[in-house]
């Protein structure tokens, strides 16, 4: 007999768990803005035109303003592509993810060149059941990122719901049976 | 070219932001992966993406977040600040759709000497309509009579 998901004890255990802080790869850098910003048509000057952003009260290009972005120059390089560090220190009973809603609070703009670092915390973890998986799991995660100068720039909080495959809901059912 | 830059004292609530659409087609699912660097199959694998009981694949929270940030710094202008933006993945936005985004002003304050601004954003499309509810705090500048 399969053992049972115990919800209660993964929430004693994980809630509060902080992940050291983590220093990005590379500095923020032009042509990882220009990718994003490529990939939904934005032609903003002030993230793409180091000339044209010179000349603005920021004196520099800026990144623009997404959570996704700030946690990749903090965390993910370009290469290798490391998956690992977005999926859930969580033990869960599915390992299918998806984000379910993000808030970003800003402190403070990011230009070209900052270097920024990441440091994460598990706010919350509960269970709720979706259409294709009684025994999903949800994860509150909040992500703080700073610059060089140790000041905040941002704080991230991210739901990620953790869910099993249709054929492995089945197969924990039969098991149990 | 400079764009004009709007001032708290200008806005209006219930302003509309000037959306956009987006259509969803193989060439923006590349453009996905590369400018999000999301590499999660579930993304662009679309049999990877049945098997996890999905339809199809779907368009990511960085491609979602770009899009609304897009449209929100566009409108705000180079002296903006987005001070806090919230969104909820709750339906998708799949290959064949087109996403729309749009935003319209809800509120506008003074706080801490700042004037604020709320705005409702929002993704949709056809097939689901609203995919991604959201809000946007954005401070804007005052002009210096105000």
């Amino acid at each position: 007999m399969a053992q049972r998901y115990d919800i209660e004890a993964v929430r004693q255990k994980y809630i509060g768990t902080e992940i050291a802080r983590a220093r990005g790869r590379y500095p923020v850098e032009y042509d990882a803005i220009r990718r994003h910003c490529h990939m939904v048509d934005d032609n903003n000057l002030l993230f793409l035109d180091p000339e044209y952003a010179g000349t603005t009260e920021h004196g520099a290009v800026l990144c623009p303003p997404s959570g996704w972005l700030a946690l990749y120059f903090a965390s993910l390089g370009p290469w290798p592509a490391v998956f690992e560090p977005l999926l859930p220190i969580v033990p869960t009973p599915g390992k299918r993810i998806v984000n379910m809603n993000q808030e970003v609070e800003w402190f403070r703009r990011v230009k070209v060149g900052d270097h920024l670092s990441v440091s994460r915390r598990v706010a919350d973890i509960y269970q709720k059941a979706i259409s294709i998986d009684p025994d999903a799991v949800w994860i509150v995660a909040e992500a703080i990122i700073t610059n060089q100068r140790d000041e905040t720039v941002c704080v991230i909080r991210n739901t990620l719901l953790t869910h099993r495959t249709p054929e492995e809901v089945t197969a924990a059912r039969e098991a149990t049976a | 070219m400079r764009k004009p830059q709007v001032h708290w004292d200008d806005v209006e609530i219930g302003g509309e932001l000037a959306g956009f659409d987006i259509e969803i087609k193989p060439r923006r699912v590349f453009l996905q992966i590369s400018g999000s660097q999301d590499w999660y199959p579930v993304h662009h694998d679309p049999a990877f993406a049945r098997k996890g009981g999905h339809e199809d694949i779907f368009m990511n929270t960085g491609f979602t977040q770009a899009a609304l940030v897009r449209m929100i710094t566009d409108w705000m202008g180079d002296g903006g600040f987005l001070r806090k933006l919230y969104f909820e993945m709750r339906r998708q936005q799949r290959p064949g759709d087109t996403m729309a985004c749009r935003g319209k002003v809800t509120d506008r304050y003074r706080k801490d000497g700042e004037g604020w601004v709320e705005v409702d954003v929002w993704a949709e499309n056809e097939r689901e309509g609203v995919t991604s509810p959201g809000r946007a705090w954005v401070i804007l500048p005052m002009r210096e009579s105000s």
